[in-house]
């Protein structure tokens, strides 16, 4: 039992936040997080906080735009709160300023997943110049391994769903792919062309879950191709897109968070935007306790980084449990000018008749695990394991990783992961609320971290 | 050189395009190219398709319900979007302040929600707000940049005019808060005034409702700055008819109408539910006769105009522009 701690949980990721408390012997916080019937986010905490150590703990999967307001406001919340308590008539800021360093403890911001933490930029060739076109053929009616998954860009054509005459997928038509954390639909609208491009725009549609046949798999609206093609840089202009890195450290610590706790930062230079103390977790521990543990004869397996931003990253559980590491490098020079996204891939390293463990950070539209562990199996890999920290598998990712060579994919549950397990018969869920839980408790007791990341 | 720099470069997010043609057009401008999408990680991106160094950028953002947080996050890129693009003076146009009713502490551990959106504004890089009928007046003190509060009551008056005419006319408020809002508008008008008084158990749930003022004979003309699930709305026109009102109509700047607002409204007593086009009102006009739309599109393009221009926009709190 840990005293004087404040658990509150949004509502991404209740089941993180419970098994968190009950490691720590406490109650989960009393709280309302609802919605007003126009959509704004409404924030109650039942319990006193006065004086307490707040720890709020939400992830970044699911509507990720409502899980921050979520965070931002219940983190206010505590700091308007405390405010009051002191003197109601000062004004906010001054008494934000004295509650910190007056009797009002600490907020804690716990994000498992980071939101935003990988905001990939258009695609480019190596002089830098924009890939503006393109692809021409777009297999509309088959999911191939060639297919290009719905990766955020313009320009950028969506992954043809499954159709009926795949076996598999009918089989998986019979479960609806609803994981309970907010529709998979999105919505874009191009700006500044002809008002009937805005006319045709259809409203919004939020609310309903998306089936995997009823409705052609949306990620956004690129399936449209009239839509982006209007979308045009003026002459001149390189496009580009906005990347909210920053923003969303500057819009945490606005909202008054003392401390971040992260998992797995997709870059860890992400902890320099903060102006407040990060703690950076691993998830290392865990995939490596899972390889030693569940993969026999691991010392004869393969560690492979699917790509060479995650190498070092790969190459780190290779040393420490004294196994080979092997590297795919994408060739990002385009083999046909038709098949920009067809990036070649290179295998650098000896993985005949070995067993192969990709290791990666995050796994979205499982674009680059599947086609790395194509080119492993083609190159005679025996086993191909898959450990990722973070599994949000987006869009089509579950059919994708079905589909795949693949035979065993593990994941951590910084992102709920239930309905993904139903789904994907594949998949393995390796649990994170030790790791936090330690690491909040060492927060709150004022000892190291760092013990947190040594992992021999 | 002059021209190549510092001009209007209107942008707007995914929630009201309609309203930022309409400014656009006013403007005699073209809105800037941008594109904003959803990830399938259901995180927004933000594409801006040309440049705006050195320009001076207004954003325009409504807030479309059920869509409120994304739409924020939204403007929250585009603003921070044009700052790191080195915008001279970045304004957000935000005709419906969201989390405007958040503003106070009402119980313990209450969050004063509008006051983060105006620090998260601040922090995303904003250097002016320009809004209209604010629920509060007292949230332009909760940013440490300009914010112009517009009004719709000149735009108002001109519909009462031209539609309605000034005759056997009452201006009733459907609740003590914005008894100086219809006041306002009933000594523009030079007519008379009543004021409902609510008790309000939980929110979006209304109570029992004490007219105070006369309305027998008259048409009373309900005068509020937002009407969400419109349940207030309904049981104030019912009190006013009960009292003897010929005809209840009601005007509001906000026309939210989210949940079962439409229904509420085709089964009250109101004649005609008069709104702005602050927010995006999607197919609500096809399905409620008795809605009508006030454009204050001209009111918005000459705070524009007149903010880029270094003019006083105080102009536009008493005149509405034709």
């Amino acid at each position: 039992m840990v005293r004087n701690i404040v658990i509150l949980g949004g509502n991404s990721h209740p089941a993180l936040t419970e098994n968190i408390c009950n490691i720590l012997g406490l109650p989960v916080s009393n709280r309302t997080l609802s919605k007003f019937s126009v959509g704004e986010t409404r924030c109650e905490i039942k319990d006193s906080v006065r004086g307490k150590d707040v720890f709020i703990i939400q992830s970044g999967g699911g509507s990720v735009n409502d899980h921050l307001m979520e965070l931002c406001i219940s983190t206010w919340c505590h700091m308007s709160l405390t405010a009051n308590l002191e003197e109601p008539v000062l004004t906010l800021k001054l008494v934000i300023s004295a509650c910190k360093t007056g009797s009002a403890k600490r907020v804690t911001a716990v994000l498992p997943l980071f939101p935003y933490s990988r905001q990939p930029d258009l695609p480019y060739n190596k002089a830098g110049a924009p890939l503006s076109k393109p692809p021409t053929e777009v297999p509309k009616d088959k999911y191939t391994f060639e297919s290009v998954p719905a990766t955020p860009a313009p320009g950028i054509a969506h992954t043809p769903s499954f159709n009926k005459d795949t076996d598999l997928s009918r089989a998986m038509s019979r479960t609806s792919l609803t994981n309970g954390h907010g529709p998979v639909n999105g919505t874009s609208r191009v700006n500044g062309e002809s008002s009937t491009a805005i006319d045709q725009t259809p409203a919004p549609a939020r609310p309903g879950l998306t089936t995997l046949h009823t409705q052609s798999f949306t990620t956004h609206d690129l399936q449209n191709p009239t839509l982006i093609n209007t979308f045009q840089a003026k002459p001149g202009y390189k496009r580009w897109v906005a990347q909210a890195g920053t923003l969303v450290a500057d819009l945490v610590t606005c909202a008054g968070a003392d401390h971040v706790v992260a998992l797995d930062l997709h870059d860890p230079q992400y902890q320099g935007f903060f102006d407040i103390p990060m703690d950076n977790l691993y998830g290392r521990p865990l995939l490596q306790r899972y390889i030693q543990q569940n993969i026999p004869d691991y010392r004869d397996a393969v560690i492979v980084s699917p790509d060479a931003g995650g190498a070092k990253r790969a190459t780190a559980i290779a040393d420490s449990l004294g196994m080979d590491f092997a590297l795919i490098h994408k060739e990002r020079r385009p083999t046909r000018i038709t098949d920009r996204q067809n990036a070649t891939m290179m295998l650098v390293g000896n993985v005949a008749n070995r067993v192969c463990i990709l290791i990666d950070d995050l796994v979205d539209t499982a674009n680059t695990i599947t086609r790395a562990a194509k080119l492993l199996r083609k190159e005679r890999a025996t086993v191909v394991y898959a450990l990722i920290t973070h599994g949000v598998f987006s869009g089509d990712a579950i059919q994708r990783i079905n589909l795949s060579a693949i035979d065993k994919i593990v994941v951590t549950n910084s992102v709920p992961q239930i309905e993904h397990r139903k789904l994907c018969p594949k998949l393995d869920v390796l649990d994170v609320s030790p790791v936090f839980a330690e690491a909040i408790r060492r927060i709150h007791h004022g000892e190291s971290i760092s013990v947190l990341f040594q992992y021999d | 050189m002059g021209d190549m720099a510092n001009e209007i470069k209107l942008l707007s997010g995914n929630s009201h395009p309609v309203l930022a043609k309409l400014v656009a057009d006013r403007l005699g401008i073209d809105i800037a190219k941008t594109l904003s999408l959803n990830y399938s990680n259901q995180e927004t991106s933000v594409t801006i398709g040309e440049s705006v160094r050195d320009e001076d950028v207004f954003i325009l953002q409504s807030t479309a319900p059920g869509d409120i947080n994304d739409g924020l996050m939204e403007l929250l890129i585009m603003i921070h979007a044009c700052r790191t693009a080195s915008a001279r003076r970045i304004t957000a146009v935000i005709p419906n302040f969201p989390y405007a009713r958040q503003d106070k502490k009402d119980k313990s551990r209450a969050p004063i929600s509008a006051k983060l959106i105006a620090n998260m504004l601040q922090t995303a890089g904003c250097n002016h707000v320009i809004t209209m009928d604010l629920h509060a007046s007292q949230i332009q003190g909760f940013f440490n940049v300009p914010v112009d509060n517009l009004y719709a009551e000149p735009s108002v008056l001109r519909w009462i005019r031209e539609h309605r005419g000034t005759e056997d006319v009452v201006i009733v408020s459907p609740d003590a808060g914005g008894a100086k809002r219809a006041t306002a508008i009933a000594d523009r008008m030079d007519r008379g005034f009543a004021l409902i008084h609510k008790e309000r158990p939980r929110p979006n749930v209304v109570g029992r409702m004490v007219l105070v003022g006369d309305v027998q004979d008259k048409v009373a003309i309900l005068v509020d700055d937002m009407a969400d699930t419109c349940g207030t709305l309904a049981k104030a026109a019912q009190t006013v008819k009960d009292h003897g009102a010929a005809e209840v109509i009601a005007i509001v700047t906000h026309g939210i109408l989210s949940g079962d607002a439409i229904k509420t409204l085709n089964d009250s007593c109101l004649s005609q539910v008069v709104v702005t086009n602050t927010v995006p009102l999607g197919d609500k006009v096809e399905r409620c006769s008795k809605l009508r739309v006030i454009d204050i599109s001209p009111t918005l393009a000459e705070a524009i105009r007149r903010t880029h221009n270094g003019e006083s926009v105080s102009f536009l709190f008493n005149h509405a522009p034709a």
